[in-house]
């Protein structure tokens, strides 16, 4: 990185948002409103414990005389009154909802990043070198694809489990999380950048890298990679809807976080035991969160692939 | 073409008479939330298996509507001697549902297979020196010292076919890796096992050849498993099932108000409490103390003042549960009247008695909970949790499904630990018994004392309440017991469960406090 002129790059990027992207962002509604909403959210995460009313995951400052309080109501017992209301520990379900969603976002986040490097480096090392490197890299890759995801996830969550010592388990549950989501998202990543390294390889600007004595390493990382990037820029978003809606369905299931460290799919198992008896808002509000988060970042993503892609412009 | 459309206008005349006939053959679905893990009745001693097994396998004596025994496979019984023992007179033609017939040999057997070093149900044969046939029909029970609640005691002791036994390699219970008998049943009762798909479903027909009278009308009955509270009681509401055990406690007073559903009402045996490890040396999941704080009786006392249980009755439990200050409930034999309350929510004294135990500071621990055999357990356990960090005792909560949780258990791999013990006798001895004697696996005693919880004066009163025939000298001594498993504080108890079963309004059913479904006692209208 220290080679390149960093005022040079700087001025590109500018450049790049100045021209086009950015254009085109202000002109899409949708974008706009979608964008704004992810920035809350993000936001609302980041900054959670200054935002929260109370603490959630301190389990000393529960009071379980607060529980089932319905929204804007008096409890019968405390008199306290929650905006969004408690569950049935008696927490304050805006709180949940703000650091759930800030587990959320964190594992989502982390595990499109583990799962972008990972697809990108065996993409790049497939397409460049060819080749049994390719041969096996693909070929588990194609294996892989052969299971829907949230069986792969769950299958590494469990080994995880087995191995990481009970004492740590709690602790450990967040970093198993983004390691299973991430392992069973790397494919699309390494599919999509050997495709594309495929076609660039062969052109002049790297035979002309290639016969100026430049590595391998080298041409893949800097010369290959940038012109590769775009498409990974927009499975990268759509897949971080996923991997947020796949946290949501491992918690749900009951194999992700644990409840006393509730993400927003370990709150809707929670509230989806009181859905019959009217007790709405421990699932609603939760539910609606995640809903506005996955939809919101999927739309961002579908845009910025029709952006990035010059021939549905 | 013409053929097509007469084909479909057949199976569309076809469809409502299936349904018609499906209607008219009493078939009964029921969902519970633990499949049994066994079909062999000497092989896990619990209630999800006892309670199953009872509608296939019979004893010498079962227990009727009101929880008295009364003659099964025996017609009669007597003491022998001055409390020598007790002899058994067999009902003669019954038949195992295999065709065998039953005979003084099944018994023994069954005595042997039951009370063998390999059966879970061992320690009901504790005072049992010799089993003896004296003819065919006649079996006699000889006992260490005089018994008199040992017909009571075998209630839920099944008698077994030793022929089939014997041919199918399943002389003795195998807990583990499972036997013959695992998969299959062949018992005298009056339903027979016509096909079993561990985890999925178990389908039962009425055994034509059963001695009893039959007050049921059901010829097809189907058990399921279902985990997720909410999903069996959405079952309920669609008639996919026509009975859930249980109804979660929050979604009573909604399903009062449905007229498609009745909601059966009791107050259960099973008293739900808290353990600890007496005999470890040190906790095992603790990341600040390498002693073990719960060997230390004023340790327990302090959890105990720690956990508001008022407040999980009111807010978890919805009013449907009963507070408790002895492993038993009021309404068991031999409750102790005379015990005084426990101790009383006050977490002040709990620090007090934490800091006089030498934790000024508190300590961290692992708190062990199952999350799918008692009602909302694992909410119960996440309360005590949080009421117990606002003590100074910080513990990481792990919650598992019941399949996991016996071995974790047995294995030692808890600080504390989340129990519920229904005694089967219905009698306060039960629970010292299984829970508070010195576990001895020679004398069979102590076999769900997984902390090692021991006491001399304990250990030594119980012979004395087996065998005391006097009433009051013996409610005196197992006063004297709960006295002292209240102030050493053995166990925290907590609150006595309660029963709440869902049925489809065309359904009728009894319901007894064991919360053992017995299919004999079902009508479909």
């Amino acid at each position: 990185m220290s080679e390149t002129p960093i005022p040079a790059q700087k001025s590109r990027l500018r450049a790049a948002l100045e021209s086009d992207l950015f254009y085109t962002f202000t002109r899409s509604p949708v974008a706009v409103v979608a964008a704004f909403v992810v920035l809350l959210m993000l936001l609302a995460s980041v900054f959670a414990p200054l935002i929260a009313p109370t603490n959630p995951f301190d389990p000393a400052s529960l009071n379980l005389m607060n529980g089932f309080t319905a929204p804007m109501a008096a409890n019968d017992f405390t008199g306290d009154v929650f905006l969004l209301g408690t569950d049935d520990q008696g927490r304050d379900v805006f709180s949940t909802i703000l650091y759930g969603m800030r587990i959320s976002l964190f594992v989502g986040v982390s595990a499109v990043l583990f799962a972008m490097v990972l697809g990108i480096t065996l993409g790049l090392l497939s397409g460049y070198l060819g080749g049994w490197v390719e041969t096996i890299i693909m070929r588990t890759a194609d294996v892989q694809l052969t299971f829907p995801s949230i069986l792969v996830a769950m299958l590494i969550f469990g080994i995880a489990k087995g191995i990481t010592p009970v004492e740590y388990r709690d602790q450990m549950a967040i970093w198993v999380l983004i390691l299973a989501i991430g392992l069973s998202d790397w494919v699309q990543f390494a599919r999509v950048v050997r495709g594309a390294t495929l076609v660039e390889k062969n052109k002049e600007y790297v035979e002309a890298a290639r016969l100026i004595g430049r590595g391998s390493g080298a041409i893949m990382l800097r010369h290959i990679l940038p012109n590769v990037l775009s498409p990974v820029l927009v499975i990268a978003t759509i897949s971080l809807a996923l991997a947020i809606i796949a946290e949501a369905t491992l918690s749900f299931l009951g194999v992700g976080a644990p409840p006393t460290q509730p993400s927003l799919g370990t709150l809707i198992r929670i509230g989806q035991g009181f859905l019959f008896s009217g007790e709405w808002w421990i699932l609603l509000f939760p539910a609606t969160t995640l809903l506005a988060l996955a939809l919101s970042v999927n739309l961002l993503g579908d845009w910025l692939r029709d952006a990035l892609n010059p021939r549905l412009r | 073409m013409l053929r097509l459309l007469r084909s479909a206008a057949c199976a569309a005349a076809l469809a409502p008479a299936i349904l018609a006939s499906t209607a008219q053959a009493e078939e009964f679905s029921w969902a519970v939330t633990t499949d049994p893990q066994t079909l062999d009745p000497h092989a896990v001693n619990t209630a999800a298996v006892l309670g199953f097994l009872n509608n296939t396998y019979e004893g010498l004596v079962r227990r009727n509507k009101d929880m008295r025994i009364e003659p099964a496979l025996a017609t009669s019984w007597e003491p022998i001697g001055a409390g020598e023992g007790w002899r058994f007179h067999l009902r003669e033609g019954v038949t195992f549902q295999d065709g065998s017939a039953f005979t003084a040999e099944d018994v023994l057997f069954s005595y042997q297979r039951a009370a063998s070093p390999e059966a879970d149900t061992a320690s009901w044969f504790s005072p049992v020196s010799d089993v003896k046939i004296v003819d065919e029909f006649t079996v006699d029970f000889l006992t260490t010292s005089p018994n008199p609640i040992f017909p009571d005691s075998i209630a839920n002791w099944m008698i077994m076919d030793s022929g089939w036994a014997e041919a199918n390699a399943a002389e003795r219970p195998d807990k583990e890796s499972g036997n013959y008998a695992t998969l299959n049943a062949n018992g005298t009762g009056a339903f027979q096992v016509t096909s079993r798909e561990p985890g999925l479903r178990t389908v039962l027909e009425p055994f034509e050849g059963w001695w009893g009278e039959v007050e049921h009308n059901i010829t097809r009955a189907e058990m399921t498993p279902i985990q997720n509270p909410a999903t069996a009681l959405a079952a309920l509401l669609s008639g996919d099932v026509d009975m859930i055990n249980p109804v979660p406690i929050q979604d009573v007073a909604r399903l009062q108000d449905n007229p498609d559903v009745t909601v059966t009402q009791g107050i259960e045996a099973r008293v739900i409490m808290l353990g600890f490890p007496h005999q470890a040396e040190a906790l095992k999941f603790s990341t600040d103390t390498d002693e073990n704080p719960f060997a230390d009786a004023r340790v327990r006392q302090a959890v105990a003042h720690a956990i508001n249980v008022p407040a999980i009755l009111k807010t978890i439990m919805r009013d449907n549960a009963e507070p408790v200050n002895q492993l038993v409930s009021a309404a068991m034999r031999g409750y102790s009247n005379a015990l005084g309350d426990g101790p009383a929510y006050d977490p002040d004294a709990a620090r007090a008695l934490l800091a006089e135990a030498g934790y000024p500071d508190g300590f961290s621990f692992g708190f062990k909970c199952p999350n799918n055999r008692y009602l909302n357990d694992e909410a119960v356990c996440q309360a005590i949790t949080a009421m117990l960090a606002q003590a100074g005792m910080t513990a990481s909560l792990d919650a598992m499904p019941v399949q996991n949780y016996w071995p974790e258990l047995r294995a030692g791999n808890y600080d504390m630990f989340l129990l519920g013990w229904s005694p089967g006798t219905f009698d306060a001895e039960h629970p010292i018994r299984f829970l508070a004697a010195t576990p001895n696996e020679a004398q069979k005693l102590g076999s769900w004392n997984f902390g090692g919880f021991s006491n001399a004066r304990v250990d030594e009163l119980l012979p004395q309440i087996q065998s005391e025939i006097d009433e009051d000298a013996r409610q005196a001594m197992l006063d004297e017991v709960a006295q002292i498993l209240q102030d050493e504080m053995a166990y925290v108890p907590l609150y006595v469960q309660p029963l709440i079963w869902g049925t489809r309004s065309n359904v009728t059913l009894t319901q007894r406090p064991d919360n053992f479904f017995i299919l004999r006692w079902v009508s479909v209208n």
